[in-house]
């Protein structure tokens, strides 16, 4: 059953345009000039009850503003999106029952008052009984490990201990899809692997659906099973996170500590990344060349050392938001 | 229906409840803001003290009139400063797209905007209103009268502000336009209703209401009038609405922003 379905999405921005100085300053006021930005262009994709799904791309993309149609911020210009079968342009209230968003950027808790408070309050927001709230953040407390600061005032937390209550105050009404925008943002990487096994439980314990977008291949290769990249306002690759690799992955890095020197300038297939001598850093295209091929050229008897590794999710990603640009 | 409002009001008065905490976070700045605005509010009084011993009548007010008008614009300000703050900076979360995280909430976008913080100093405002009513004659019909138009004109002010401040969905810039009808409504508040002729009589009867907010009570707590009692209720339900038509035509054309945003 698809929880989120968008057809043929669009969101265009005007920008009023101004020439430099006092007298383009002036010029715009009595002759203004806009140009139309089309953020987001025709896009259209499904997503399936208990997906954690990865929604990425460049700066500029189109993920926020796609995101914040979703959830009823932004009104889109043109095409259809229903989450949970709700329409957020015309019933954005009964949408905010049933969604849970966190901002990374953005700060939705009251810094003066305590992790408890904030929960209390948004238990208020989401009309649940005091009971269930109470007894809501008793669980989380536990299942979230909050208990050393839960009644710290939330200006005194520290960044990874604030998104994680961001986190948890978004869980308070049962979200049935949860929107993450960049949740770990800054964090260091002990926190963001917190954030993520908080994520994974939640997606366990509750089925909740989730739609993130970030810049940290970690989260998008820990969490999520689909991808989605979005750029220019189009989406470019829909496809499952084991797709992405199997096609993208037809290059194999060989890093060799080498007995002899070996030239290796001519071979097909083969590119030289790094060549220090006795230390050897090539890339296999194994689509022209095998690595056991590429292997025998550097001649087993004469490798000391050797490590084969498949290319960075970071840059295949980077190839194809490239890829797109040219 | 009745439901939603009441869960709707139940977040605003927590929504206050909380801002008001966290300005009471300092005792002593809380103190002080609230003492120092009725010091303030008192200070003009003394050149009324000055004029009404050269001249008995000014403008048609006795001097007792005018303390309740001072009273009414103190309180009517204070009220609207202190349950409604954020009117008053709307423009500055529209134009920086600050309104996501509301927009997010199952609740009026629009009364959790403008109730997200509040204005220590307009305790002070508030506090000095009632002051002056006592002065000028306590009595239980003056006091449900009194509180009965702070609390109108206070909408009033608060949905001029938000009438404006929506225009930044339009355009930009119109924080200027919000700065200068509010600072309008608030000059054109304290002098006797007779120094006014002409096109400002007018105006201050519509596009800038000061009349409505300020003088219509003065007169009616003066001597009773049906008919300019249900002028002050009719008028401000009109503009409440106004404010909630316009502020939602216009959220429809919300940009949100990327800037980083705390609530603080």
């Amino acid at each position: 059953m698809s929880i989120i379905k968008v057809e043929k999405l669009s969101k265009t921005f005007k920008v009023k345009l101004k020439e430099k100085g006092l007298k383009g300053s002036l010029k715009s006021i009595f002759k203004p000039r806009y140009k139309t930005i089309n953020a987001v262009k025709n896009i259209s994709f499904e997503v399936e009850k208990g997906e954690i799904i990865a929604f990425i791309g460049p700066n500029g993309a189109g993920k926020s503003t796609t995101i914040k149609m979703l959830t009823g911020i932004l009104y889109p210009n043109s095409g259809n999106i229903k989450v949970l079968d709700i329409d957020p342009k015309t019933e954005r209230k009964k949408l905010a029952y049933q969604i849970g968003t966190v901002f990374g950027q953005k700060e939705q808790l009251w810094t003066h008052l305590t992790p408890y408070d904030n929960f209390k309050f948004f238990g208020a927001i989401y009309d649940i009984p005091e009971s269930r709230v109470e007894k809501k953040i008793e669980e989380f407390k536990e299942l979230f490990e909050l208990e050393e600061f839960i009644n710290t005032p939330v200006r005194n937390l520290s960044l990874g201990q604030r998104i994680r209550c961001e986190i948890v105050a978004s869980l308070i009404h049962e979200p049935k899809v949860l929107f993450l925008d960049e949740p770990t943002i800054g964090l260091d990487p002990v926190v963001k692997e917190n954030i993520r096994t908080l994520i994974k439980i939640m997606n366990k314990e509750y089925k909740t659906t989730i739609f993130l977008t970030s810049h940290d291949i970690g989260d998008i290769e820990k969490l999520c099973k689909r991808v989605i990249i979005i750029n220019n306002g189009k989406i470019v690759l829909d496809d499952s996170m084991e797709n992405l690799k199997y096609h993208y992955l037809n290059k194999k890095i060989v890093e060799a500590k080498m007995k002899e020197k070996v030239n290796l300038d001519d071979e097909d297939g083969i590119t030289i990344l790094k060549d220090k001598g006795y230390n050897l850093k090539i890339e296999v295209d194994i689509t022209k060349k095998s690595v056991s091929d590429a292997i025998k050229l550097l001649n087993p008897d004469n490798i000391i050392d050797i490590n084969i590794s498949n290319t960075p999710l970071e840059d295949i990603i980077s190839n194809i938001y490239k890829e797109e640009k040219k | 229906m009745l439901m939603e409002v009441k869960n709707q009001f139940k977040i605003t008065l927590l929504s206050v409840k909380y801002a008001l905490v966290r300005e009471m976070l300092n005792k002593t700045t809380f103190i002080t803001n609230i003492l120092f605005m009725i010091l303030n509010n008192a200070s003009f009084i003394i050149q009324w003290i000055v004029l009404y011993s050269l001249k008995d009548n000014i403008g048609g007010y006795t001097f007792n009139q005018v303390l309740l008008l001072w009273g009414i614009a103190a309180s009517t300000y204070g009220f609207s400063h202190f349950f409604f703050k954020n009117a008053y900076y709307l423009s500055d979360t529209i134009n920086n797209g600050k309104l996501d995280s509301f927009l997010v909430q199952p609740k009026n976008v629009l009364l959790s905007a403008i109730t997200n913080s509040v204005e220590t100093s307009a305790i002070g405002d508030f506090i000095y209103g009632y002051i002056m009513l006592f002065i000028f004659g306590f009595s239980i019909k003056n006091f449900i009268l009194f509180t009965f138009f702070t609390i109108c004109g206070g909408f009033i002010l608060t949905s001029i502000s938000v009438i404006l401040s929506s225009l930044s969905f339009w355009f930009n810039k119109s924080d200027i336009i919000v700065d200068t009808g509010n600072s309008l409504m608030t000059s054109l508040a304290t002098y006797p209703d007779g120094i006014f002729k002409g096109i400002v009589k007018i105006l201050i009867y519509t596009l800038i209401p000061a009349g409505i907010v300020n003088y219509i009570p003065v007169e009616i707590m003066t001597e009773f009038n049906i008919n300019l009692f249900l002028i002050v209720i009719i008028f401000t339900i009109t503009l409440i609405s106004l404010a909630f038509l316009i502020f939602y035509k216009g959220l429809k054309r919300y940009s949100s922003s990327n800037l980083m945003v705390a609530r603080i």
